[in-house]
C-alpha cells in the first residue's frame, strides 16, 4: 500500500461528522487524538509508534479519550487495542465499507447513554440462606462438616454443585426482578457475563440521556428491593459499548 | 469518588466510572474490525485477571463448598486462591469484602505507569488467579478475548 510511508494509528471510536466538535485529548503513548474523516463519518484515533503497547497503562489512555468524547457527542467505541495501518487504511477498511453500518448504530446510540447494573451478593449471607433453604446442601454439609478435606473431595465437589445450583435459581430470579424494575425505563438491555462467582447479574442498559434521571430512580427503588441481600453497583453513563458490539469487515479488495 | 453502591450508598446518580468498573466492558466490548493491525498488548493478561472466571467450573464448586463449610467459623486461616493473592497485594481500598480488595487489586494494577513487560513478579503472582486461562506473556491483541471473539484471529496484515 501507498500508505506505508505513514504512521499507523490507534482507532478509539467513530463519530458523527455532524455532531463532533474540536477535541483537544491526549491518547496512547501521550499522542495527541485527531479525526480521520469519510463521508460524514468521524473517526478518532491518534498516532502509534507501532510495535507494542503496554495494556495497564494504555487502557486508561483509552478509556479516558472515550469517556470524554462521550461527554460531548455519541460516539461508537472500537475494541481496546485497535490499530490500523495509516489515516487511509480508517478510511479504505473502516469507514468507508462500513458506512451504512456505523450510521445506523450512530443513530441507534444517539443522544443515548450506557449505564451499567450490577447485583452482588454478600457471599456469607447468600451461603446462609442457600444451606437454610435447601435440605439436599445442609445435609451434606453436616456430613462433610467433619471429614478431612482429601478424604470427602468429589463429595465437595457435590455439594459445591448443589450450592451453585441454588445460586443459580437466585440469579434468575434476582435478574428477573432487575430487568422487570429497569427495562422499561431504558431502550435496550443486554446481560453480560458474570465475572465473580458471587455476582448475580451484570446487566447494561441503553438510556436517553433525557431519561437517566428515571433510570436512578428505578435502579434506587430496586435497591431498596434487594435491601440488605444484594448490592447495587451502578456505573456510568458510559459510551455505548455493549450495544457497539458489532464486527466490521474491511472489505477491502486489496487486501 | 462518588459511589454508587447500596446498602451503603446514594443510589440515584450513577457511579461516574473508575476504570476498574468498567475494565471487562472496555476489554470485552465495542467495534472490531478485522483488518487491524496486530500489536502487542504487553501484559494484557494482568488486566483480565479477574476477569475469567468461569462460573460452572471445579474451582467454583470447591469454592462454594468451602464458603458453605465455614459458615459459622469465625476466623478461617485456610482460605486460598483469592484472598490469599488479595492479601498478598494489599487491598488499596477500604471497602468492605472481596469486591473492595479486588479492586484494590486493580487499582494497584492500573495505576502503575512503567512498564509492566519485565516485571516477572507481579505476572507470576497473577497466574495464581488466572487459572483458566492462557497466559502467554507479552500476547497479542487478539489472544486475550478467545471467547468472545475467535472470528478476530483472521484477517489481520502485520505492521512490519
Amino acid at each position: 500500500m501507498t500508505a506505508a510511508a505513514q504512521h499507523s494509528v490507534y482507532v478509539y471510536g467513530v463519530v458523527s461528522a455532524a455532531e463532533c466538535g474540536s477535541l483537544s485529548l491526549t491518547g496512547v503513548e501521550g499522542a495527541e487524538v485527531r479525526k480521520v474523516e469519510h463521508a460524514g463519518l468521524v473517526a478518532l484515533v491518534s498516532a502509534v509508534s507501532g510495535g507494542s503497547l503496554t495494556a495497564a497503562k494504555e487502557v486508561r489512555a483509552h478509556w479516558h479519550v472515550l469517556d470524554e468524547a462521550c461527554g460531548t457527542t455519541t460516539v461508537l467505541p472500537v475494541r481496546f487495542g485497535t490499530v490500523m495501518e495509516s489515516d487511509d487504511a480508517v478510511r479504505a477498511e473502516l469507514l468507508e465499507p462500513n458506512a451504512e453500518r456505523l450510521e445506523l448504530l450512530l443513530r441507534e446510540v444517539s443522544g443515548r447513554v450506557q449505564l451499567n447494573v450490577k447485583g452482588e451478593y454478600d457471599e456469607e449471607r447468600l451461603m446462609r440462606e442457600v444451606v437454610m433453604g435447601s435440605a439436599a446442601v445442609a445435609e451434606l454439609r453436616a456430613r462433610l462438616k467433619d471429614l478431612p478435606d482429601e478424604a470427602g473431595y468429589y463429595e465437595r465437589i457435590r455439594l459445591g454443585e448443589l450450592v451453585a445450583a441454588e445460586v443459580g435459581n437466585r440469579r434468575a430470579t434476582d435478574t428477573r426482578l432487575a430487568l422487570e424494575t429497569l427495562e422499561p425505563l431504558s431502550l435496550a438491555v443486554k446481560e453480560e457475563e458474570l465475572r465473580q462467582a458471587d455476582s448475580a447479574f451484570n446487566l447494561a442498559f441503553l438510556v436517553d440521556r433525557d431519561g437517566l434521571d428515571a433510570f436512578g430512580r428505578g435502579v434506587s427503588g430496586l435497591a431498596k428491593q434487594f435491601g440488605e441481600r444484594l448490592e447495587l453497583r451502578y456505573v456510568g453513563p458510559l459510551p455505548p459499548y455493549s450495544f457497539s458490539d458489532v464486527e466490521l469487515s474491511s472489505e477491502a479488495a486489496w487486501a | 469518588m462518588a459511589i454508587a453502591t447500596t446498602p451503603r450508598g446514594y443510589i440515584e446518580r450513577p457511579r461516574p466510572s473508575g476504570l476498574a468498573d468498567v475494565i471487562d466492558v472496555i476489554l470485552d466490548k465495542g467495534l472490531v474490525i478485522d483488518a487491524y493491525v496486530r500489536v502487542a498488548l504487553v501484559g494484557i493478561e494482568l488486566l483480565t485477571i479477574d476477569a475469567r472466571i468461569v462460573i460452572a467450573s471445579v474451582d467454583t464448586y470447591l469454592r462454594f463448598a468451602e464458603a458453605v463449610n465455614r459458615l459459622d467459623i469465625a476466623e478461617d486461616g485456610s482460605s486460598q486462591g483469592l484472598p490469599e493473592l488479595i492479601e498478598r497485594m494489599e487491598s488499596g481500598g477500604a471497602e468492605s469484602k472481596t469486591k473492595g480488595a479486588l479492586e484494590g487489586v486493580k487499582d494497584k494494577l492500573f495505576g502503575e505507569d512503567d512498564d509492566d513487560g519485565g516485571d516477572g513478579g507481579k505476572q507470576e503472582r497473577s497466574k495464581t488467579r488466572a487459572r483458566s486461562r492462557s497466559s502467554s506473556g507479552s500476547s497479542s491483541s487478539r489472544s486475550r478475548s478467545s471467547r468472545s471473539s475467535g472470528s478476530r484471529s483472521r484477517g489481520s496484515k502485520n505492521n512490519k
